[in-house]
């Protein structure tokens, strides 16, 4: 990471970019790593943190994905801070742990196997083996499988079980005001009579349970999930109480999503998935539709654009063509994690992510796409959602 | 941080006590409502209850914590009035403090609302604003000022 801004850098040349944000994005570009005073006190897996103006950060433990320059977090005057290269930047603290941690379901699986937390959203992943990943069609970015494979060493299995799963949302419901919206994603699986009719009725299973503890059809929740037909759309929406669709086309440009998204595209495609998100707009709404993108892979070696404005300009077409038509393209910060295929290559500058989390928004806010769902409280993972707090 | 005076901190308590805050938007209009979830904490700073995420006050409070720029309070009851300028501190969205507000709000005239966040207000100057005390100011500074001749006719 040498050459590129810091932080104190990037704050003194993007005024008008709010430095919480502009923190939370390099967090997630350089990682963190907790001191040994912190994780002799809250553990090796603390969970999320959150800074001081409510914006979440949802990162995993530098030391896990051998970030090469990360950021510290230590004690500071009695609480936490953010350090780098030993200067103190910023305060921050872990979100709590829900009250339903420690408790067990009736058929005596811990509840926090089931569902995990950020500082207002409920994690449910349902299946934690992607089918993508037999014969090599995995996303190049991602390591689900990777960790998969520990969650099996650890017994933990790869499918939960629908009543567990309504048991500990209804334990979650319990304590007043602790989520406001849950979520659900997992692997993909395209088994079935029509591709992915498995991982749908997975889901429909599952959205069912969870719509038993709810006195309204339907209720604030996500799916991140493959590409549907219109077919299966249907079936989802009538079928559940989610409010929120959410298929991740990972990268916009149709070739680099061929390359990095080789299971996506062979057994859906790119036209298929972007006439997916633009057919669930009719019935979800407009907003109600959302597609991430691992901003920065975009860029990865060897067939990666070569440039960060080539970069760029690719994604903000997409995200406006989208937001055309009611869909809204939100951008993770890509993090080249053991296990993936892209392990070791480098990421955009920080000044990259500052740019496409304000053009992502601009264009949102310009064809009027908010997005509830996944602001910084109902997700919390994005730069460019959390300007919307502005709005 | 400065300290409260006795008496501010004695209204603040009050039901009745009248509890206003002033931000203002990008474009320097200002917006004033009415927060009577607004109490002191222990720690000297104020904090309220913010019902609606998609508020103006919430994407001003957001814009004053992101790009310091300070806010207003005020807090009157009867002749008693005081004005805070101070700075957001911190935006609650869980926790302990959080809690505890929700539970208040959620309890008020037999089911309240369903806040969404608690701001915590760090009071920068405060400024006593009861009428004798403003009129005594004046009169102090600029003595023969702000006064009609018919007022000093003998």
């Amino acid at each position: 990471m040498n050459n590129e801004l810091t932080y104190q850098e990037a704050v003194q040349k993007y005024l008008h970019f709010p430095r919480f944000i502009i923190l939370k994005l390099d967090l997630y570009r350089r990682g963190t790593i907790y001191s040994d005073a912190v994780e002799k006190e809250y553990g090796e897996f603390p969970g999320p943190m959150i800074l001081r103006d409510g914006t979440s950060v949802v990162t995993a433990p530098a030391k896990k994905t051998n970030k090469k320059d990360p950021y510290t977090v230590d004690f500071h005057n009695g609480s936490l801070g953010i350090f780098y290269h030993g200067e103190y930047i910023e305060e921050i603290a872990f979100s709590p742990k829900p009250a339903f941690y420690g408790k067990k379901t009736s058929l005596g699986t811990p509840m926090e196997k089931i569902g995990m937390f950020r500082p207002q959203r409920l994690d449910i992943w349902p299946y934690r083996f992607c089918h993508y990943w037999k014969g090599g069609y995995q996303c190049k970015f991602c390591s689900i499988n990777v960790i998969a494979k520990n969650r099996l060493k650890m017994e933990q299995g790869m499918e939960l079980d629908p009543k567990d799963i309504s048991e500990t949302v209804a334990e979650a419901l319990k304590e007043p005001g602790r989520f406001s919206i849950i979520t659900l994603t997992g692997g993909a699986d395209y088994e079935g009579a029509e591709p992915f009719d498995s991982e749908l009725n997975r889901y429909i299973k599952v959205l069912q349970a969870i719509g038993e503890n709810f006195s309204s059809k339907r209720f604030p929740s996500q799916l991140v999930c493959c590409a549907m037909s219109k077919k299966q759309l249907k079936r989802l929406y009538n079928e559940t109480g989610i409010l929120s669709y959410c298929p991740d086309i990972e990268v916009w440009d149709r070739e680099k999503f061929s390359w990095i998204c080789p299971g996506k595209d062979k057994y859906v495609g790119w036209d298929n998935w972007v006439k997916s998100m633009i057919d669930a707009v009719e019935l979800f709404g407009p907003g109600n539709v959302c597609t991430n993108i691992v901003a920065g892979c975009e860029m990865a070696e060897p067939h990666g654009f070569r440039t960060e404005d080539e970069a760029l300009n690719s994604t903000l077409e997409g995200a406006e063509f989208l937001a055309k038509n009611g869909v809204a393209m939100l951008a993770l910060v890509w993090s080249p994690s053991r296990g993936s295929a892209f392990y070791g290559q480098k990421q955009p500058s920080l000044g990259y992510y500052l740019r496409l989390a304000q053009g992502l928004h601009d264009i949102r806010a310009s064809y009027g796409v908010r997005v509830n769902t996944d602001d910084y409280k109902h997700c919390g993972n994005h730069g460019d959602s959390d300007l919307a707090r502005l709005d | 941080m400065i300290t409260l005076p006795e008496e501010l901190k004695n209204i603040l308590e009050k039901k009745e006590t009248v509890k206003i805050l002033g931000t203002s938007d990008k474009n320097g209009v200002p917006h004033v409502v009415l927060k009577d979830s607004m109490k002191l904490l222990d720690d000297g700073t104020l904090a309220y209850a913010e019902e609606f995420d998609s508020s103006k006050t919430s994407s001003n409070m957001v814009r004053s914590i992101w790009f310091d720029k300070l806010i207003s309070v005020n807090i009157a009851n009867g002749d008693t009035s005081y004005q805070i300028t101070g700075k957001p501190l911190r935006c609650l969205i869980t926790g302990k403090i959080f809690q505890q507000f929700l539970m208040s709000e959620r309890k008020r005239d037999g089911g309240g609302p369903d806040i969404q966040a608690v701001w915590i207000i760090e009071p920068l100057e405060i400024k006593n604003q009861s009428r004798k005390a403003r009129r005594d100011e004046e009169t102090k500074k600029y003595p023969l000022y702000n006064t009609h001749l018919d007022m000093l006719k003998k």
